[in-house]
């Protein structure tokens, strides 16, 4: 017989379910996620991946990329599972040991991931950068329709595509000035696949503290790879932060 | 010998064969990180597939009392690089159950950068026709 303090099993229905995690979690903000858990789900998106397309379109944000990352983050699959499952491709193959390396870094450095690795390279101190992240970006109402609808998606689905990670986070610690650490918080608030590890380290690549430069990006970059869904209805597509060289905005975010 | 399954958020896959299993939420973590709905829903939704017990609060306290109910010896669990969970594991004195690596990589390893381990792993993951020059 189940324990009294044991959680519930059944649910009649995604509606019930999510009404019962409201009144266990009643801090915990937001709706359910499309993505359903579990191993069914997860059969099901492994079953439905090719790693060629993913290696020939995964930086265009309609590119097909696994959407594994939860199930894997859990493990709910294993990265040897995913593996064994495909011929090898290898830009697939490295993207599962990318995953491998944050873990085993998380392995040795533990809360460690929290502290900036290295120098910064940007010009900049750790005190320079602000320690909040603004409403405006989490709200998704800073007037730059890409970076709104980044905070909008993550905030609905719990997922973004790699490359909209990487945009945000250098929007957020470059061209708005705020601590890495205050992102990252963030988005593991709400990614179904936040882990420490990968997150941390990743806003630490961009951010420059764990990482030989800053990562940066330009309109040019992100029109092509959102094919223009954006920049076309965007209210600053006229005044866009990122539409310059890269030359131009390496002198501008890091003039020291 | 007679074990009890931990179950924790890195290893919600069915590992521990006839072993009665826990999972608690582990309400401290939640407030600290502040986990929206959409992360516990998804993760709740794994753990409705698997057969163990669901429950919140204390991990170590209700691991504890979990085992005391099932009379058991020991408790097993999975490796986890979370400090949080590893320090767990180390006042539950779990017992780790081995899993196969994602890539067996032997001797120390140069973990500065990702291109110094992806040049050791990459061969042992890729067959070598597939391999970059």
């Amino acid at each position: 017989m189940a324990n009294a303090k044991a959680l519930r099993r059944d649910f009649e229905s995604r509606r019930q379910f999510a009404a019962y995690l409201r009144e266990q979690f009643p801090n915990a903000s937001g709706d359910l996620a499309s993505m359903p858990g579990g191993e069914q789900a997860a059969r099901t998106a492994l079953a439905r991946f090719s790693p060629a397309r993913y290696a020939a379109t995964r930086n265009y944000l309609s590119g097909s990329v696994s959407r594994l990352s939860p199930y894997l983050r859990h493990g709910v699959l294993t990265l040897r599972e995913v593996l064994e499952n495909f011929k090898p491709v290898y830009k697939f193959v490295q993207e599962l040991a990318w995953r491998d390396y944050w873990q085993r870094l998380y392995f040795e450095w533990g809360a460690g991931v929290w502290l900036d690795r290295e120098e910064w390279k940007t010009g900049f101190r750790a005190e320079d950068y602000s320690d909040e992240l603004p409403r405006d970006i989490t709200d998704g109402v800073t007037g730059l329709a890409c970076m709104d609808s980044f905070a909008k998606t993550l905030e609905r689905d719990g997922y973004l595509h790699n490359h909209a990670r990487m945009w945000f986070a250098s929007y957020v610690v470059h061209f708005r000035r705020i601590k890495w650490q205050a992102g990252a918080c963030w988005f593991l608030m709400h990614l179904l696949d936040g882990d420490p590890a990968s997150n941390n380290l990743s806003w630490q690549w961009v951010a420059s503290t764990f990482g030989g430069k800053p990562y940066i990006f330009n309109r040019e970059n992100l029109e092509r790879y959102t094919e223009g869904v954006y920049c076309a209805e965007c209210p600053s597509r006229n005044a866009c932060p990122f539409d310059k060289t890269y030359e131009q905005l390496s002198k501008e975010l890091f003039p020291l | 010998m007679n074990s009890v399954a931990w179950v924790h958020d890195d290893a919600l896959r069915h590992w521990w064969g006839q072993a009665p299993a826990l999972y608690v939420f582990d309400d401290e973590k939640l407030r600290l990180e502040n986990w929206s709905l959409k992360r516990i829903g998804f993760l709740y939704e794994c753990l409705l597939e698997l057969p163990l017990e669901i429950r919140r609060g204390d991990p170590v306290t209700e691991m504890l009392e979990f085992q005391e109910a099932n009379q058991a010896d020991a408790v097993i669990t999975m490796d986890s690089p979370d400090p949080r969970l590893r320090e767990q594991m180390h006042r539950l004195a779990a017992q780790i159950v081995p899993q196969r690596q994602f890539v067996a990589l032997t001797g120390k390893l140069d973990l500065k950068r990702f291109s110094r381990f992806w040049a050791k792993a990459e061969r042992l993951l890729l067959p070598l026709d597939t391999l970059k020059k």
